[in-house]
């Protein structure tokens, strides 16, 4: 068997009274891609940021190549090998990408003269051995996100790291780049690297990792060679217990509902940098669930927003109606007020509701009863609704987002990337609650889902749509699989 | 951090204020113990002290501090109190002196109003300067205070000068024009109703009504009311800030309808920038910057009792009022983090 490059030990880490990490142990070899899962608040950050020296642990032990030693910093963390690629890019947009290498300090500066031909040639010489290209003379704001992630990567490779942390690295790539992305990991595990990959996608775990982790509660509770387990087996050791996913019956007849909303030739301009709608026409029926599938920023947002009455065309005809509700797809910024409690968030919403309000005056006694039968309702786990939204976790925020939200689509829901970043209890509740609403067809609402995670829009849509520099294309039923949706997305003739 | 409730750390700051008052005191050469005695003294020392000058002080603090807190709330950077405060003034005297005429039922209306209007048209400038070019209001409202303070300054030596043109005043307002006594005998006028009952409808605003959570919305998450479908075209930014400029103006004008009933230049000690911190330490509650208000209206008249008897020098004073300011902040950062 291979060298154990680190091994973490009974790692314990409270932050308050909270218990973060109670005892998780890791063994990480050279040449392995090894990936670490588990729910939101699992323990995996905390543990993968011990590792790469951005915290302490109160107990347990670390050591590195058989030799014990304790992490002061990252850049100690670096010194001893240790690479971390943050899920979040760390990267100047305005820079070039060789500038942006440069940043890191890897090369020896001499005097005051920054090393950029030197840097460069590692970088093109570094490229060239493990198969990855990028433009150095590109500047960041311009390249697309998964060549953004393979600057980030040959980043941190180019102080040759012996082991390489990746936190949700394909939170952001289309099929293709997620590939690409595999590729490349396999490829550096096999120079004798180890690579960590933390993620909650349990497909891409399966596909590309030798050897796998499972947290729960803080505790390691699988670490077991990748072949020794399945999808189900790593979801029941993630939740700790078996869940059937929700999906919709595929290849159903198509709706045939009262047209609740329609587009004809809709365009809007979006802000520089992202493409607008460019001339979208579309018809939603009561009682179907419409999935949207494209890579990030290709109108979207925009879609989205018009949709759901947010925002007006520059130009076309939309035809919307009153009871729509909205997911917007960031939570924490245009989903909910963090700095208000659970009432005041129900409130955010229902302000503009006669039910609510008399003569300016909101009605907050029935406010704060439709937060809190929302609260028992949809299982937002909080005291009561004087609890500010910012203490709760992020799937318990999406709950209160979508309690919201679903008896106000009387006609409509749009969603735009309601599961992102939640666990795979809370994504299943999403998807329930979503199908459970369109349900009662014809009386149900349309339902437009606007996603980049291609599963989930697989698994729900009546009908499948996909977005390309802001024009939509219906995907054939032949088609629906993620290869063939995948090259759409890319744009490519089907 | 052991955990620091309200009164701990209420006892902390005033701990933390007077040995720092008293340490920086000492390194100027004057005896803390007389100082702060002279400061004591002069703010509640007798029902004078405290009717006739603590509680008129605060006046125009409380009401700048409103107007600050008011703003703020909805994430409006108004550092423009001063300069709305002078535009009030100046409306006011002006139309007091030129409508002096009317019954006070009419005038005093027509004083305070004209004050009100003149302030929200003074913030009316960095409000459509923001929404409509996008320029910041930080920079905008502190120019306009300069534009507002060396206007009144030309006013007073310009169109306005007393009759007599020998000091760079206004004539005084009209008996008619000013604000009636809340008790004969001393100087407490009916402005210092005036500004608890705007602290008290403020309170009910932000609590109770529609306007009054949209603006909290706005401030609190701007994305997520733009979002929920509110603010169509910063109709809540444009309001807010008129409505912030309105209070200060009407600082300005009830402070010569109360109490100078003539405007000169430097009317204004800075309260409207005094009115930041007014707001700030009120934790931007209206309630709160009610008592804030009043707690530097003491300040100002201990000061100034301080600087008469113990015969320190202004600039002292300001500097301790100024340290003042800081230990409250420090301590309330602690209390917070204690919390977190």
């Amino acid at each position: 068997m291979s060298q154990v490059l680190a091994r973490l030990d009974g790692i314990v880490r409270r932050f308050g009274r909270v218990t973060a990490l109670d005892g998780a142990d890791l063994e990480v070899r050279a040449g392995e891609v090894h990936a670490v899962l588990g729910e939101n608040g699992a323990g995996k950050s905390t543990l993968l940021s011990i590792l790469g020296g951005l915290q302490a642990a109160d107990s347990g032990t670390l050591s590195l190549r058989g030799a014990s030693v304790t992490l002061r910093s990252p850049r100690n963390a670096w010194a001893h090998g240790i690479g971390l690629v943050h899920q979040h890019f760390m990267l100047v947009p305005r820079l070039s990408v060789l500038e942006n290498l440069a940043l890191g300090g890897q090369a020896p500066s001499r005097g005051w003269r920054l090393p950029l031909r030197e840097i460069a040639d590692r970088a093109t010489d570094l490229m060239a051995r493990i198969g990855l290209s990028v433009a150095l003379d590109a500047v960041i704001e311009d390249l697309s996100v998964g060549d953004r992630q393979r600057v980030e990567i040959l980043k941190a490779l180019l102080r040759e790291p012996s082991i390489l942390i990746l936190d949700e690295p394909t939170a952001v790539l289309s099929p293709p780049e997620v590939e690409g992305l595999s590729a490349l990991l396999r490829g550096l595990a096999r120079d004798g690297r180890a690579i960590i990959l933390v993620s909650h996608k349990l497909d891409e775990v399966l596909a590309v990792s030798d050897h796998v982790t499972v947290l729960r509660e803080g505790r390691t509770v699988l670490s077991v060679p990748r072949s020794e387990v399945d999808a189900s087996s790593l979801t029941r050791a993630m939740v700790g217990v078996a869940l059937s996913p929700g999906t919709r019956p595929g290849g159903r007849p198509a709706s045939d509902g009262e047209i609740v909303a329609s587009f004809r030739a809709v365009h809007t301009a979006g802000p520089s940098g992202h493409t607008a709608l460019a001339g979208v026409s579309l018809d939603l029926r009561r009682g179907e669930i419409v999935g949207v599938a494209g890579v990030e920023g290709n109108g979207q947002r925009e879609l989205a927003l018009v949709l759901a009455g947010r925002a007006e065309p520059s130009s076309g005809d939309v035809d919307l109606p009153h009871g729509t509700g909205f997911i917007p797809q960031d939570r924490t910024s245009e989903g909910l007020a963090l700095d208000f409690d659970l009432s005041e968030n129900v409130a955010l919403a229902a302000h503009r509701d006669a039910e609510f309000r008399s003569s300016g005056l909101l009605k907050w006694d029935e406010i704060r009863a439709r937060a809190e039968h929302l609260r028992t309702e949809f299982a937002v786990r909080a005291t009561d609704t004087s609890v500010h939204a910012r203490t709760l976790s992020g799937g318990n925020q999406q709950r209160l987002v979508i309690g919201r939200e679903l008896p106000v689509a009387k006609d409509l829901l749009v969603a735009h990337n309601p599961t992102r970043g939640l666990d795979v209890a809370a994504t299943d509740f999403v998807h329930r609650r979503i199908l459970c609403t369109v349900g009662a067809r014809p009386e149900g609402p349309a339902v437009v889902l606007i996603s980049t995670d291609l599963d989930e829009v697989l698994a729900l849509s009546d009908r499948l749509l996909v977005i390309v520099r802001g024009r939509l294309s219906e995907v054939p039923l032949g088609q629906r699989t993620r290869e063939g949706v995948g090259a759409l997305m890319l744009g490519s003739v089907p | 951090m052991t955990h620091l409730g309200p009164i701990r750390a209420a006892a902390l700051a005033l701990g933390l204020t007077l040995a720092v008052a008293a340490g920086f005191l000492g390194l100027g050469g004057f005896d803390p113990i007389a100082a702060g005695a002279a400061m004591m003294r002069g703010a509640f020392g007798s029902s004078n002290a405290i009717l006739s000058i603590t509680m008129v002080r605060s006046v125009p603090l409380i009401l700048t501090g409103l107007a600050v807190a008011l703003a703020f709330r909805a994430g409006i950077w108004n550092i423009g109190a001063e300069g709305q405060l002078y535009a009030g003034a100046v409306a006011s005297v002006w139309v007091g002196l030129v409508c002096d005429a009317l019954p006070w039922f009419l005038l005093l209306p027509l004083v305070l109003g004209s004050a009100a209007l003149a302030g929200a048209l003074w913030s009316a400038i960095p409000a459509l300067m923001r929404v409509r070019l996008g320029i910041g209001e930080v920079i905008t409202t502190i120019l306009m205070n300069f534009v507002g303070i060396y206007l009144a300054a030309f006013m007073v030596v310009g169109p306005l000068q007393e009759a007599r043109g020998v000091f760079n005043q206004t004539d005084q307002i009209a008996e008619a024009a000013r604000l009636p006594l809340l008790m004969p005998g001393t100087r407490l006028h009916a402005g210092f109703l005036l500004a608890l009952m705007l602290g008290a409808a403020m309170w009910a605003m932000f609590r109770w009504t529609h306007i009054g959570f949209e603006i909290r919305a706005v401030g609190v998450a701007p994305n997520a009311a733009r979002i929920a479908g509110m603010i169509k075209g910063n109709r809540v930014v444009v309001i807010t800030f008129l409505a912030s400029g309105a209070i200060a103006g009407l600082a300005g004008g009830v402070e010569v309808a109360g109490v100078t009933f003539a405007l000169y230049e430097g009317l204004s000690p800075g309260w409207g920038y005094t009115a930041i911190a007014v707001a700030l330490l009120g934790g931007l509650h209206p309630i709160a910057v009610l008592g804030t208000g009043l707690l530097f209206g003491a300040i100002e008249a201990g000061a100034a009792e301080m600087q008469r008897t113990a015969g320190i020098p202004a600039s002292w004073v300001t500097a301790v009022e100024a340290l003042v300011i800081l230990s409250v902040l420090a301590v309330d950062q602690l209390r917070r983090r204690s919390h977190a």
